[in-house]
């Protein structure tokens, strides 16, 4: 039975635990770098965009009509044989399974994969039954012996060694077995199910597909344990969950474009299998086969009519979010969901499995948006995981301090400017003649130790902006500055360094005093509406500027400003208008410096450092700004030293890396040690925040590489 | 696509996925190469489903007696001992290097199924772009039911211990087309 933490402490401990697994760490690394590999291939010269936007839309159309294609699924699969069922929930979905099973006389049932069986327990219920039931995919089978959850959609034993399958394989047949010789593991378990097939009464797929204008089921394999499932017992029982119905076979065959091929970086699975009806089967007394077919809603009626979750529901459950995901990577699937893992697993466990066991889980995103890159349905999963968050909230009806100070604080832009300014003095004791805290404050427990804190700055940026601001008398256009709290009160020397390049370039710079946090924390922390509320503000405080260009210094302001502000006030006709006019403004350093100022080589000196690169997840993927940032340091006369894993997640994750602090040392420790080994000098970035993560990692493992922002380098390189 | 791109496209694919694939000019020589492999295997059991009448002649014609014993319907009887199971494929995907059975009847099913090597005959002519190019086929199969149809790339696999690619777990151990180059229908 699966087991998964109700309360963070719990959680991390578990976490901690995993986090020592080398074996499993060795594998998630190599199928990480193997899978982006494979997949890149896969879909070499398609276009990729456009076949997500298609079945995202084809997915979109479906949803709201669900009762009318099962209505249509029904009628066309009656009419060829088939029984069809409806189970309101997972328990209901097993009481049919057995009861056709009891009916039919049944001893045996052979299954072929089916994430909807595990979300019902199916299995579990059968035994009690009294009913003998064997796995046959391959890996299944394997996590059946041992009382397993699957660690991985399409993987389900992945996190398991050879060494491990090896003994298990000689417990249960009795012979030695050599952990080297995968192929012949494999023939043993070919054998054993073999008669397992052949004494078999009854059969239990799931679908992928279920077409409702023919009332065909579509099932997706590669070893052809499903083919055999379907056609040697007499009775085939398919469980689909009511998400898998499509109006037809062309968007069956859309979505298996992207479906393989996004999954293991397979052009197409082995065995796609298309079954309409009760065919032939001698093996039953009709000489048809006894086909019955049950639809699950379990939760899925609702999540179709919600606004924000109906997209979870376009999932095609290729796995690849799990496959992108940093901290998967780093504890495998079994403490990355309950039996859905992966982003989409920890939005949908809160919903099919409730939210005690949804609780922790679903705080434990970084919003790196990997995984939102990689899926195939264009889902928007970073998002739906924090509405996951607040959905938890709202169901237990309770409010952690951190959301109450969040809420407090942050729509009064004067309360909380105060409170920064007061922190200050609070740190004090503790900040040495460095800009950094090397021991941590009494409020922090020792795991957050792992990097230095920098100290907010005695003068922020908005008191300085008299004295620094470029005295532009004949500007050739207007750029207002966003700050963001990073740069605005912990490192103001970050925007004051590029000062000189548009001053060179006769750039007027801006500084609207009334700008506030971006209110990215309080989206993060799932309070949408206290988001909405310094959206607002910012949107005022930046309106009068007149300004061509919004131009900030920190990735994820940028991405939240430009992305999220619309999913905050889109709804509102409003401010249609006036929220178009500011993102359509909002750009970044980088792109800002190499596509409107055109800056040119000429204009800086040229260290020729080895610098390494870090990529923002915000900036790559939340903007998708992704060749400037290295155009700028070949412009600016740097030296780009390559690494590997650029665009993988720092690990800072904002208030995550309090929240979930070994992983967050985990990550940035890879990545470091990416980088010292690269052999660069200097590392650049385009986000405070990584900066913050990076540079007070560095500063804690005594490493030589300065940390900086690509604005200072590039800055501090500007010829006199 | 021109017919040789699509030929030599899907050739490409299916190698790529451990499909072995040969051009054969008409039955009596995909026969002779079902009946050759089958004894250099060391197979002693041919399943042939569904082959037009001159390949049937061929067949009794390629097997002297002794050597490969020919199974016939209904093959429930012979579950666990078919070595291989020979049939046409009623079409082929260029882009995916899949074919495509309708494979309605039990015992074609089970000749691929459960044989361990899977030998397929497919007209060059019948060879498409991409799946999409047969959905008109395949959705009208499926609306005159119940129907069973099957798409088959390459032979079984698995890599469900350590990702190791592992053929032959289930299904066929190894997959054959013969691509029958005379019939352009």
């Amino acid at each position: 039975m699966i087991r998964t933490p109700g309360d963070v402490k719990t959680y991390r401990k578990e976490l901690r635990e995993a986090l020592q697994n080398t074996f499993l760490r060795q594998t998630l690394d190599n199928f990480a770098a193997a899978y982006r590999e494979s997949r890149a291939k896969a879909f070499e010269g398609m276009d990729l965009e456009s076949l997500i936007a298609e079945i995202a839309s084809r997915k979109d159309s479906a949803l709201p009509r669900l009762d009318e294609l099962l209505a249509e699924f029904k009628r066309n699969a009656e009419s060829v044989g088939a029984v069809i069922h409806e189970a309101a929930t997972a328990q209901e979905a097993n009481e049919i399974i057995a009861r056709i099973a009891r009916e039919g006389g049944v001893r045996k049932v052979i299954k072929s994969k089916s994430m909807t069986a595990e979300e019902t327990f199916l299995n579990d219920h059968l035994e009690r039954e009294g009913l003998q039931v064997t796995e046959t995919d391959l890996g299944e089978w394997i996590i059946q012996l041992r009382r397993e959850g699957p660690s991985h959609m399409v993987m389900p034993a992945i996190h398991l060694s050879r060494h491990q399958v090896a003994e298990l394989f000689a417990r249960v047949t009795g012979e030695p077995m050599d952990p080297d010789d995968i192929e012949k593991m494999v023939k043993v378990a070919r054998r054993t199910l073999r008669r397992a097939y052949l004494e078999a009464d009854m059969g239990v797929s799931g679908a992928n597909f279920a077409i409702a204008d023919s009332g065909t089921l579509g099932l997706v394999t590669n070893e052809g344990n499903a083919r055999l499932v379907t056609t040697l017992p007499r009775i085939h029982v398919a469980l689909v969950g009511l998400d898998k119905l499509v109006p037809d076979l062309e968007t069956a065959l859309t979505i298996l474009k992207a479906l393989p091929r996004n999954a293991t970086g397979q052009a197409i699975s082995t065995y796609v299998t298309w079954i309409t009806g009760a065919v032939e089967c001698a093996a039953a007394p009709s000489g048809r086969k006894e086909l019955h077919i049950v639809f699950l809603d379990n939760g899925r009626r609702a999540l179709a009519k919600n606004p924000v979750f109906s997209q979870a529901l376009r999932c095609v459950r290729c796995g690849a979010c799990a496959n992108v995901c940093p901290i998967y990577r780093l504890v495998g699937g079994h403490n990355y969901g309950h039996v859905y893992i992966g982003a989409i697993g920890l939005i949908l466990t809160a919903f099919y499995h409730g939210v005690e066991n949804a609780r922790a889980l679903v705080l434990n995103c970084l919003n790196c948006q990997a995984c939102k890159a990689v899926c195939p349905a264009g889902i928007d999963l970073p998002h739906l995981i924090k509405n996951a968050t607040r959905h938890v909230l709202d169901r237990e009806g309770r409010r952690p301090l951190k959301n109450v100070l969040l809420r407090t604080v942050l729509k009064d832009r004067k309360l909380f400017h105060f409170l920064l300014r007061k922190a200050y003095l609070a740190q004090k004791p503790l900040a040495g003649d460095e800009p950094l805290l090397r021991h941590l404050p009494l409020f922090f427990d020792k795991a957050h130790g792992f990097r230095s804190l920098p100290v907010v700055n005695p003068r922020p940026l908005r008191d300085r902006w008299d004295r620094v601001r470029p005295d532009e008398k004949a500007p050739r256009m207007r750029v207002a500055l966003f700050g963001g709290c990073l740069v605005d009160f912990v490192y103001p020397e970050q925007a004051e360094s590029v000062l000189p390049i548009l001053e060179k370039h006769a750039v007027a710079v801006d500084y609207p005093m009334d700008q506030t946090c971006c209110g990215l924390p309080a989206l993060m922390a799932a309070e949408k509406e206290t988001a909405r509320d310094v959206a607002v503000q910012n949107i005022r405080a930046f309106e009068d500027s007149g300004a061509d260009w919004i131009l900030t210094l920190c990735a994820s302001c940028g991405s939240h400003l430009k992305e999220n502000y619309p999913k905050l006030l889109g709804d509102d006709p409003a401010w249609k208008e006036r929220l178009q006019a500011f993102t359509g403004k909002v750009i970044d350093l980088s792109s800002f410096l190499v596509k409107v100022l055109k800056i040119q080589p000429e204009d800086f000196r040229g260290t020729g450092a080895k610098t390494a690169y870090h990529a923002p997840c915000h900036l790559c993927r939340g903007l998708k700004v992704v060749e400037e940032p290295r155009k700028l340091l070949d412009i600016a006369g740097f030296q780009y030293v390559p690494a590997p894993d650029e665009d993988v997640c720092c690990g800072f994750g904002g208030s995550y890396s309090l929240e979930f602090p070994e992983i967050s040392a985990e990550l940035l420790k890879r990545k470091l040690d990416h980088v010292e080994a690269a052999g660069a000098e200097l590392l650049v970035t385009d986000c405070p925040g990584c900066v913050l993560q990076l540079r007070g990692g560095m500063d804690k493992r005594g490493g030589r590489v300065r940390v900086c922002h690509i604005g200072e380098a590039v800055g501090e390189g500007l010829k006199d | 696509m021109h017919p040789t791109e699509l030929l030599r496209q899907f050739e490409e694919k299916a190698r790529a996925v451990q499909t072995v694939v040969r051009r054969v000019s008409h039955w009596r020589e995909a026969v002779r190469y079902a009946v050759d492999l089958t004894v250099e295997r060391g197979g002693r059991t041919l399943a042939p489903m569904n082959l037009p009448p001159e390949a049937s002649q061929s067949l009794e014609d390629a097997t002297p007696i002794g050597t490969v014993e020919i199974l016939r319907p209904p093959l429930r009887n012979h579950l666990q001992d078919i070595h291989t199971g020979l049939t046409p494929a009623d079409w082929a995907i260029a882009e995916t290097g899949t074919l495509v059975l309708d494979s309605t009847s039990e015992d074609l099913r089970i000749a691929t199924m459960l044989s361990e090597v899977h030998v397929a005959v497919v007209p060059a002519g019948r060879i498409r772009a991409d799946s999409l190019e047969l959905k008109g086929e395949i959705a009208s199969l499926q609306k005159n039911g119940p129907r069973y149809v099957a798409f088959i790339s390459g032979a079984s696999r698995t890599a469900d211990i350590e990702r190791v690619l592992t053929i032959g777990v289930h299904g066929p151990q190894e997959l054959h087309v013969l691509i029958l180059e005379e019939d352009a229908s």
